[in-house]
């Protein structure tokens, strides 16, 4: 059985999900990937969404965070404001194991760009802006999603939407932020990177059909690729899961 | 009880309550739930200068855009999400500097809206700490204080003072004039039930000065008197009631509709230039006096084939 880059990039973000935590999930991949981590090795793990809908079971893929689709079999449809505090109490008392953040940018130390490329007072291209991603980045360790693209990989993103590991181990406390959260993993069609101790991306794995080498000339920084090893390819039960029962229509994948 | 009647036409809602130059916030969520049908009428109208809270927007405020209407936006998000990504009137408007423009995480504006509807004048929060929404300032102090509407500081960060070494970043509540909401049903006083996720819908609707509301059924005032515990609002925050069936087209509306993905991929290739979308406003805005002129722009099936199913709550099978 063949699979794209794109349904690769789904498992391996499925695999970093774990049974029985809660998690903070949007729409597309990381929706999909929750949904498959629940049907394969994490049949009890929770998903919020930041429209305080809570732990439905969508049959169909939702469009956005406010699809009706997300409804069903929820525990409770909160209003909205609700989902704000829920997030920084059980962020405090460790209860979110992660949310799920993109960007149009992103910089060696994991801070995203949602908002405009350019001068933000003047910009090329402007984007739909935060939304809740910055509320994850401030109060959750996160799992960013990026297309693996050295114009988005950049040494520093024009604007910061969601704050990373700002600069390095410290960065975070000299911000005011809770310390000992921030991005966790960098997901793209290419493979994984993870958080040095220096709090700077490497290459952590690389996916079947890619290279080492090819990621590091598609990231626009330095990135370290000592480390990286082969992933292993797609359980193919997850993958038949995939294809033919969470994105069955091909919405996203 | 039966007295008192707030019922009346879209047109006649608008133009009693809404000025140009008016700080407006709006109902639902993206492609969920947004009061279309009243805010077409807003563009009809022609209001200009309006300050718009954008909360989770969509087609809705993007449609205020390109139509003019819109002095400044304080954004959090704006999308037709699973049609178009990022709104396109908007973005053409920010890339060209037409309108003035702020940024806010919508965590913050959620947070604002409840404050606004505590009474509150700001609120304290960790939220943005560390990023360029604090940092930068879309509309700065220098322009804030032209402008009646806004508040002259976006932001102001201070020590937290029950929690001394820590920072608070104090946000100012919106002093919004006018909140549109699209709800289930409703009654000619006034009271209001949503039904399903009820987003920031009745933070704005205590917080605005006035508050119009749309409604897919008109309810018998006695009727909803008898089931007080379903009620969402007491029509005390309410000025005018307008009855719009398919008020929230193209969006999303609990227990009746599925989004229009016919209409929402038309709207995304339609905005995609200012002379495409002005012939849009034409056709669909500008023609159409009413919702019911508005509505004959579509075909039963079209409609009908949006009707969600009751177990499961929406339109199961939908070609999105």
């Amino acid at each position: 059985m063949d699979w794209t880059p794109k349904q690769m990039m789904a498992i391996a973000l499925s695999r970093l999900i774990e049974d029985e935590k809660l998690y903070v999930i949007g729409t597309g991949l990381p929706l999909l990937s929750a949904t498959l981590a629940k049907n394969t090795h994490a049949p009890n793990a929770k998903f919020i969404f930041e429209t305080a809908l809570f732990e439905g079971s969508p049959l169909e893929v939702p469009t956005s965070v406010s699809d009706m689709r997300i409804n069903y079999k929820a525990s409770v449809l909160w209003p909205q404001y609700r989902y704000f505090g829920f997030l920084s109490l059980a962020a405090s008392r460790g209860m979110i194991a992660s949310g799920f953040l993109g960007g149009a940018q992103i910089d060696p130390y994991g801070n995203l760009n949602s908002t405009s490329i350019g001068d933000y007072f003047h910009p090329d291209v402007r984007f739909t802006g935060s939304g809740g991603a910055n509320g994850i980045a401030t109060y959750c360790n996160s799992f960013i999603i990026m297309k693996h693209e050295k114009r988005r990989f950049v040494e520093k993103v024009d604007y910061i939407t969601s704050p990373g590991w700002i600069d390095g181990p410290n960065g975070r406390s000299k911000h005011g932020l809770m310390p000992d959260c921030g991005p966790l993993a960098v997901i793209t069609e290419m493979g994984v990177m993870r958080f040095g101790d220096d709090k700077r991306l490497y290459l952590s794995e690389f996916f079947h059909g890619v290279t080492a080498k090819q990621v590091a000339d598609n990231t626009g920084f330095s990135l370290d690729v000592s480390r990286a090893v082969e992933s292993a390819p797609p359980d193919l039960d997850a993958l038949r899961i995939l294809v033919e029962q969470v994105d069955r229509t091909r919405l996203m994948i | 009880m039966d007295k008192i009647n707030k019922a009346m036409t879209a047109e006649e809602a608008v133009s009693s309550f809404v000025r140009d130059g008016d700080l407006i916030a709006i109902g639902g969520f993206v492609t969920n739930r947004r009061p279309y049908g009243l805010i077409r009428e807003v563009i009809r109208q022609r209001r200009r200068d309006l300050y718009v809270e954008s909360g989770a927007s969509g087609g809705d405020v993007d449609m205020l855009i390109g139509a003019g209407c819109v002095k400044a936006i304080i954004c959090s998000y704006i999308a037709n999400s699973g049609f178009t990504q990022v709104c396109r009137r908007f973005r053409a408007a920010i890339e060209s500097n037409a309108i003035l423009f702020d940024d806010l995480s919508l965590d913050v504006q959620t947070i604002a809206y409840h404050g606004a509807a505590l009474g509150l004048s700001y609120v304290p929060i960790k939220n943005m700490i560390g990023s360029d929404l604090v940092s930068k300032w879309g509309i700065s102090a220098e322009e804030r204080v032209k402008h009646d509407k806004l508040p002259n500081q976006k932001l102001i960060l201070m020590e937290d003072p029950f929690d001394p070494g820590t920072t608070v970043c104090c946000v100012p509540t919106p002093k919004i004039d006018v909140a549109f909401l699209h709800v289930q049903k409703a009654a000619k006083d006034g009271t209001f039930q949503i039904h399903g996720p009820g987003f920031q819908d009745l933070d704005i609707a205590m917080a605005a000065k006035r508050t119009i509301i749309s409604c897919e059924e008109i309810v018998d005032t006695e009727e909803l008197r008898r089931h007080s515990a379903e009620n969402t609002c007491t029509g005390l925050c309410v000025d005018a009631v307008v009855h719009q069936r398919h008020g929230a087209h193209p969006s999303q509306c609990f227990g009746y509709y599925d989004y229009d993905p016919k209409f929402l991929r038309m709207y995304d290739v339609a905005s995609r230039t200012q002379e495409q979308f002005d012939v849009f406003l034409e056709e669909y805005v500008y023609c159409c006096a009413t919702q019911e002129e508005y509505l004959e722009k579509f075909t039963a099936e079209q409609l009908i084939s949006l009707t969600v199913d009751p177990v499961l709550g929406y339109k199961p099978g939908l070609k999105r």
